[in-house]
């Protein structure tokens, strides 16, 4: 008997141990809405994760900004009144349609002004008009500190925007389950978005303060015409003019059921989950048939582009090459010459540019750039080190990438590649928040959650001559777009380099009368002083500020 | 009171179901916890060391910023960086070091049956990296480099200029020599200064064998510290600096920013309540709050129209407000309430189960029984220190234009008008 026992507990013990494969149950709610369940035993909270298919990428024009809106203004936080809006103040809806009103009165008011000039305005009295009231408003709003309904109960949220999808993240403990069955059913009826006008006002002000940016310029150059090539900082006119009643009638659209997938991880059973979801969030109607979106496609061959801009504090090579969406055949192979590329510390990248050679200080390459749905982008990203051109740089990349397609990959650097990516497709595993993440964008970009499950297996059956044929398909010169950065002269924090600057837009004014070529004069001044020392740089700055006439040093 | 009961209820019921700590410690002085979890084939592995007031001898700022990019490069005995950084990835494990303002960190991930290997790897590049002159140069001027053209956007460098400690400074950095360093390295690495955490799937007998061929020859190089206090963040702080950081971002509009360093002194369990009240509090409205690892940081935006002087003073007038009045009775309960919630959040992230562990280890650890104990007027204490004026680290960003009119350094304290300031 004792050694029967002594067995069993053996095996007991091994089974414990033994590792066990992300298990994802998936079941359809009565209104189309998609469940993928996946148990974790032992845990005493729960991640649930909301995805709506769609995105910035199928954003109207009329609604441009609309899914980064909603990530802030509906998903960010869980505000009691606007959750129970009939048991909270009546006025509050009376209010937020007034505040609607006084919004675009005040930016028709704004444009009225900017295209006649100096003539008598409304936009003091009506600026007043609105302080009073978003006063008033905020009068109704919760002042305890802990009034966001989850953080209450410790829990936390976050939301995102992106390209192709809007996703809405939330952790609470275990006995909160059907308390946020109830909420997120609650919050997808109402839509009452009561901080619509605080959310917008920072979502432009965090636009503005940003600027243009370096992977938005190539992503416009590589992608013309594409919802994946657009720029929300081109369009805040547009987000300006959005009303929150516009906002709503967009969000009754996107946000169905039918576009839905509810992702949650924890220690509960399909049994238990199942009626809750149904009542609440199964519930939720469908909205009226509506044409799914077309999108135009673009051409990978578009030809070699290029473009050439100043911006930033640092020079920097951005080339990015127009790829295959993720349900492509060739979509692992990028994904893992990419891995070879610049996965790691002992990748080619960093072994040969920034070790060996020492012409970059930081490489990155990263794929689907903006979103994988639809023929995006395979990104580098690259910092040369000091003293080194963007030129050198780029013929630096072009010779990496005509080695991946015509060398043959050593079996070392395949075997870290896969080993690299199976580490980190455990630690995906081990986090129900990127779990979470991972089975979502597979399912919007690849129309399928197993996507993310069969990745691995399918990684190691690819073979090195796999990957190499699409890479000479895909990483050709007619389907590069290159973006090459210099420092915006005059943003750096150093004041002899800032001084420097002066003193060489001055002499350039005096000399030269093209102001690009003046431009270019300045910004390889700087590039050449960078390469000096501190005593040299002061000594140099001197000879240059004696060319000045006295006044202008 | 019974929402509390069932609280602590629930906080009980998650402490079965996190993996219970097991701590022992090695003859050299190394402290170790494990937290079995065999969900995943996976093991991580954390070696914090800790940093104390004194490691930096006076006219050396930068010295551990500077000792960590050598490491971080440097030879091993029988390894190049680059063959050490190869053998750890042919068997994809993944190694990340940091240096926090309390002391080096070092982070492992690896499948299961890399164990053995990885922490091979990561105890060669600890105890036997090799610091050489050449190595010095060239860290030195790579550093020099970052320091003369930081990187990220003028808001972010606002954000690091405020960060406590003391700044490297070009002749600073020039003073540093190799016997600092060697000097630097003996005092503070020292296995009886460090913990390790391991997490994931391993057991106790293999932990215990895997750690002792591991790091169990580390030896100290220096006689033990006679009695040296806890590491304390009041302490490693130094004095609200004279200059304000001022980052020119030309064109753009102001931002005003302060971080209220968190007091060392400041009990575990009044540190995490305020950590989720002061957030939230909608007094300080437009003042924004988050918490990052130096402390509490507060932000403000100028609005079109308004001076810089009168957005500083707003910044600086909420946070003291706040301060004057303290939360109630009603927000500690609720907070309390929240706590035992957010806790039981750490089951789903092996990363935040090893932060508990460790700072349950150096008696940073929230205790539930001092947390129901803590009373209104000792939570308030907590907010009066932590907000405190005299220690608010303010800096700001924006055009050069509008960061010129801001006031000076003298100027800034509440109560006093800065010149040009119509609101105050």
């Amino acid at each position: 008997m004792r050694p029967l026992v002594l067995i069993l507990a053996t095996a007991l013990a091994l089974c414990g141990q033994a590792p066990r494969p992300t298990e994802v149950q998936e079941r359809r709610l009565a209104n189309g809405a998609r469940l993928l369940l996946v148990e974790r035993r032992g845990l005493a909270a729960f991640n649930a994760t909301l995805v709506f298919q769609g995105g910035r990428a199928e954003e109207p024009a009329s609604a441009t900004g609309a899914t980064d809106l909603l990530a802030r203004a509906l998903f960010g936080a869980t505000w009691p009144e606007d959750l129970e809006p009939a048991k909270g103040s009546p006025d509050l809806e009376a209010l937020l349609k007034q505040e609607e009103g006084l919004l675009e009165a005040l930016r028709l008011e704004r444009v009225h002004l900017k295209r006649e000039g100096e003539v008598p305005t409304q936009v003091p009295s009506l600026e007043a008009g609105l302080a009073a009231l978003q006063s008033r408003l905020k009068a109704q709003f919760s002042a305890s500190p802990l009034a966001d309904l989850y953080l209450a109960r410790g829990g936390r949220q976050r939301a995102e925007a992106t390209t192709d999808a809007l996703l809405a993240q939330t952790e609470l403990p275990l006995e909160s389950f059907e308390f946020w069955c109830a909420t997120e059913a609650q919050r997808l009826r109402t839509l009452q978005l009561s901080r619509f006008s605080q959310a917008r006002t920072a979502l432009v002000a965090e636009l503005r303060s940003q600027g243009p940016q370096g992977l938005s310029l190539l992503c416009g150059a590589a992608l013309p015409g594409h919802p994946y090539g657009r720029d929300l900082l081109d369009d805040l006119p547009s987000l300006e003019a959005l009303r929150r009643s516009d906002l709503r009638t967009y969000a009754h659209r996107v946000l169905s059921p039918n576009r839905m997938t509810v992702i949650l991880i924890g220690s509960f059973s399909m049994d238990r989950v199942l009626p809750l979801l149904e009542q609440q969030l199964g519930s939720l109607p469908l909205p009226p048939d509506e044409e799914a979106a077309i999108l135009p496609e673009i051409t990978a061959g578009l030809g070699d582009r290029r473009v050439q801009a100043a911006l930033g504090t640092a020079p920097r090579l951005l080339t990015g090459w127009r790829m295959p969406p993720r349900q492509h055949p060739d979509h692992l192979a990028l994904r893992l010459a990419a891995q070879v590329l610049a996965g790691g510390q002992s990748c080619r990248f960093q072994t040969d540019l920034v070790r060996q050679k020492a012409l970059v200080q930081e490489a990155e390459l990263s794929l689907d750039v903006p979103g994988g749905r639809f023929p995006g982008l395979l990104v580098a990203n690259l910092r040369p080190s000091p003293g080194h051109s963007l030129a050198e740089v780029e013929g630096a990349l072009q010779s990496e990438i005509l080695r991946l397609q015509q060398d043959p990959i050593p079996q070392e650097a395949w075997l870290r590649a896969l080993a690299l990516l199976e580490t980190d497709h455990l630690l995906v595993e081990d986090d129900p928040a990127a779990l979470a993440r991972s089975l979502a964008m597979a399912w919007v970009q690849g129309g399928d959650w197993r996507l993310w499950e069969l990745d691995l297996d399918r990684l190691r059956a690819l073979t090195p001559e796999a990957v190499q044929a699409a890479a000479r398909t895909w990483l050709q010169p007619s389907h590069r777009t290159s973006v090459l950065l210099e420092p915006t002269p005059g943003t750096n924090q150093d004041p002899v380099e800032a001084e420097l600057a002066r003193v060489l837009k001055a002499l350039a004014t005096a000399h030269i009368a093209d102001p690009a070529q003046r431009e270019h004069l300045v910004s390889e001044g700087i590039r050449q002083l960078r390469m000096l020392s501190a005593e040299e740089r002061l000594h140099t700055l001197n000879l240059l500020k004696a060319q000045l006439g006295p006044e202008k040093r | 009171m019974r929402a509390l009961a069932l609280a602590c209820l629930a906080s009980a019921l998650c402490l079965q179901a996190q993996p219970r700590t097991q701590e022992w410690k090695l003859q050299n002085g190394l402290r170790v916890l494990l937290l079995e979890d065999h969900e995943h084939p996976l093991v991580r592995a954390r070696l914090f060391l800790s940093l104390r007031p004194g490691d930096t001898p006076p006219g050396r700022p930068g010295l551990a910023p500077l000792f960590h990019r050598m490491v971080v490069h440097a030879e091993t005995a029988d390894l190049k960086p680059g063959d050490l950084d190869r053998l750890l990835e042919d068997s994809g494990i993944r190694l990340t070091q940091s240096l926090g303002t309390d002391g080096f960190s070092w982070q492992l991930a690896a499948r299961s049956r890399d164990q053995d290997q990885a922490m091979g790897l990561l105890a060669d590049r600890l105890l036997r990296s090799l610091l050489d002159p050449a190595l010095l140069e060239l860290q030195r001027l790579a550093y020099l480099q970052r320091l003369e053209h930081p990187e990220g956007s003028p808001r972010e460098r606002l954000r690091q200029a405020l960060e406590p400690g003391a700044r490297a400074t070009r002749s600073s950095l020039g003073a540093i020599t190799l016997q600092d360093l060697l000097a630097f390295r003996a005092r503070v690495f020292r296995p009886d200064r460090a913990v390790l955490v391991l997490h994931g799937d391993l057991g106790l007998e293999q932990a215990k064998r895997l750690v002792l061929l591991s790091l169990g020859t580390w030896m100290a190089q220096e006689p033990g510290p006679q009695e040296a206090p806890p590491p304390s963040a009041a302490a490693a702080v130094p004095a609200v600096p004279d200059e304000v950081p001022r980052i020119p971002d030309p064109g753009a509009g102001l931002r005003v920013q302060a971080l209220a360093p968190q007091p060392g002194d400041l009990a575990p369990e009044v540190g995490a309540l305020l950590s989720l009240l002061v957030p939230g509090e909608a007094s300080l409205d437009p003042v924004r709050v988050t918490l990052g690892e130096g402390g509490l940081v507060a932000t403000l935006d100028s609005l079109e129209g308004s001076t810089g002087a009168a957005t500083w003073s707003q910044l600086v007038e909420r946070l003291e407000g706040l301060r004057r009045r303290g939360f109630n009775r009603r927000d500690l309960d609720q907070a309390r309430l929240a706590w035992f919630g957010r806790r039981s959040l750490e089951s789903l992230q092996p990363e935040a189960q090893m932060d508990r562990a460790l700072a349950e280890s150096q008696g940073r650890g929230v205790r539930e029984d001092r947390l129901g104990a803590l009373s209104l007027d000792g939570l308030n204490s907590g907010l009066r220190d932590w907000l405190d004026p005299a220690k608010l680290r303010l800096g700001a960003a924006g055009d050069p234009g509008d960061l010129d009119r801001l006031p000076r350094p003298d100027e800034r304290r509440v109560g006093k008008q800065a010149p040009g300031d119509p609101g105050g």
